[in-house]
């Protein structure tokens, strides 16, 4: 029985950075599933413990922790994924922030302009890309993570968010070629690779919105 | 001297929850002030820095970071604000982001909604939120201490800037919220911070953007 449960929707969504986290590192998780309406009705028990009403959780033993990037960064700090001294947690910490202010841009535009905003969103969205372009290339030229020189919790995060557009616009790391070298870098890594060909991975899909 | 900079416009903004914490822990520091039409020229010194091409920037030195929420922490880290263990510290790093969920649902409304029409249903949707930070406290002390633990941490400081921002909007708003009015009384009279919201820097500093350009319509 592992130590870890993850308590969320059957969907990739929040949960997503957090179990390619886990299974990357080989580490094993019970994943504890919630069915949304279950949720949104109140019917599933689980909601009243939700500190802030939300999911993801996330259980070590006894201990309970929600919100997704404070998961990450638990995580992160407990497997030595948060940069090698001081100054690189900072600066992992700065860069998952940046990703997920464009998670947030990408769900409200996914929640809320759907069917509107497509083309909207994917002319704004090298604006975006651009940032994290620009920060691969100030470190080893790209070549390595996206801070430092060992995997941390914000490059989960980042792959993710990145899969997230490549489903909505195939081609939108064409004009990214460190992006597009560092995603088929870490999705290549052995454990990472398996995770994603499984059936559990595919069978998710990114939001209740994708099903 | 701490060689701490913080480069943002003249406003509180997302920058008010560091320097509370400055303020508060007695870590003096360099405000680096920059007009909202400097910046969006693009000609800003600082721009080039600027990682995510947005402000608030820190500076420690030649250390440069951005991100209101990694400056919290990375200052919190630096100088004991982040719990007493492993365990504290990731329950404070979850109210803090749930702070944060809170200040962008303000931020939407500041700067997005029209006032007059959306300030109802944003106020008849506050409780809400505010009920799971009651709760939160009721859970550490029944409310007597902080938000999380025993001491003060970068959550406080957030928590206590985002309640004065919604106090501003509505005066009455944590009148259903003993708890949460107990805490920010005790906090805001805590010595150094009393005398950091005081002072003639903090007076002149509007809430954000938006409110300081109503300020100077008028």
């Amino acid at each position: 029985m592992p130590d870890y449960a993850l308590i969320y929707f059957p969907v990739r969504g929040r949960a997503e950075a957090i179990r390619l986290l886990l299974a990357d590192q080989g580490i094993d998780w019970e994943e504890d599933e919630v069915q949304i309406a279950d949720w949104v009705s109140g019917k599933d028990g689980r909601k009243k413990d939700a500190v802030f009403g939300q999911l993801p959780g996330f259980r070590d033993g006894d201990f309970v922790l929600y919100q997704s990037n404070s998961i990450l960064r638990y995580l992160g700090n407990k497997h030595g994924l948060d940069g090698s001294d001081a100054h690189e947690r900072a600066v992992v910490d700065m860069v998952n922030s940046g990703v997920e202010d464009l998670r947030q841009k990408y769900g409200r535009f996914l929640y809320f302009e759907y069917e509107t905003g497509k083309d909207k969103y994917l002319e704004t969205l090298p604006a975006q890309l651009d940032l994290f372009e620009r920060i691969l290339s100030k470190n080893a030229n790209g070549s390595a993570f996206i801070v430092g020189n060992k995997i941390s919790y914000a490059d989960y995060n980042l792959l993710d968010t990145l899969h997230c557009h490549i489903d909505l616009s195939p081609t939108c790391l064409s004009n990214y070629p460190l992006l597009s070298a560092y995603v088929e870098r870490l999705v290549s890594r052995p454990k990472l690779a398996k995770y994603l060909n499984s059936d559990v991975c595919k069978r998710r899909p990114i939001t209740p919105k994708h099903k | 001297m701490s060689g701490y900079t913080l480069t943002y416009y003249p406003v509180r903004g997302r920058a008010e929850a560091i320097r509370l914490l400055l303020a508060d822990q007695d870590i003096p520091w360099e405000e680096d002030e920059v007009q909202w039409q400097d910046w969006c020229s693009g000609n800003h010194d600082e721009r080039k820095k600027a990682v995510f091409g947005r402000l608030p920037q820190f500076q420690n030195g030649d250390f440069v970071l951005c991100q209101s929420n990694s400056i919290l922490r990375y200052l919190a880290h630096k100088h004991g604000l982040t719990g007493d263990n492993d365990e504290e510290s990731a329950h404070i790093d979850m109210v803090n982001d749930s702070v944060e969920d809170l200040r962008k649902k303000y931020g939407r409304f500041i700067y997005f909604t029209c006032q007059e029409k959306g300030k109802g249903k944003y106020l008849e949707a506050l409780p809400q939120q505010l009920e799971f930070f009651e709760r939160v406290l009721s859970k550490n002390h029944n409310g007597s201490k902080f938000v999380v633990g025993q001491k003060i941490s970068y959550a406080d400081y957030n928590l206590v800037d985002l309640l004065q921002c919604h106090l501003d909007l509505s005066p009455e708003c944590l009148s259903a919220f003993p708890l949460l009015r107990a805490y920010l009384e005790r906090l805001v009279s805590q010595p150094t911070l009393s005398d950091y919201l005081n002072s003639d820097a903090r007076k002149r500093r509007p809430i954000t953007l938006k409110h300081k350009m109503a300020e100077s319509e008028k």
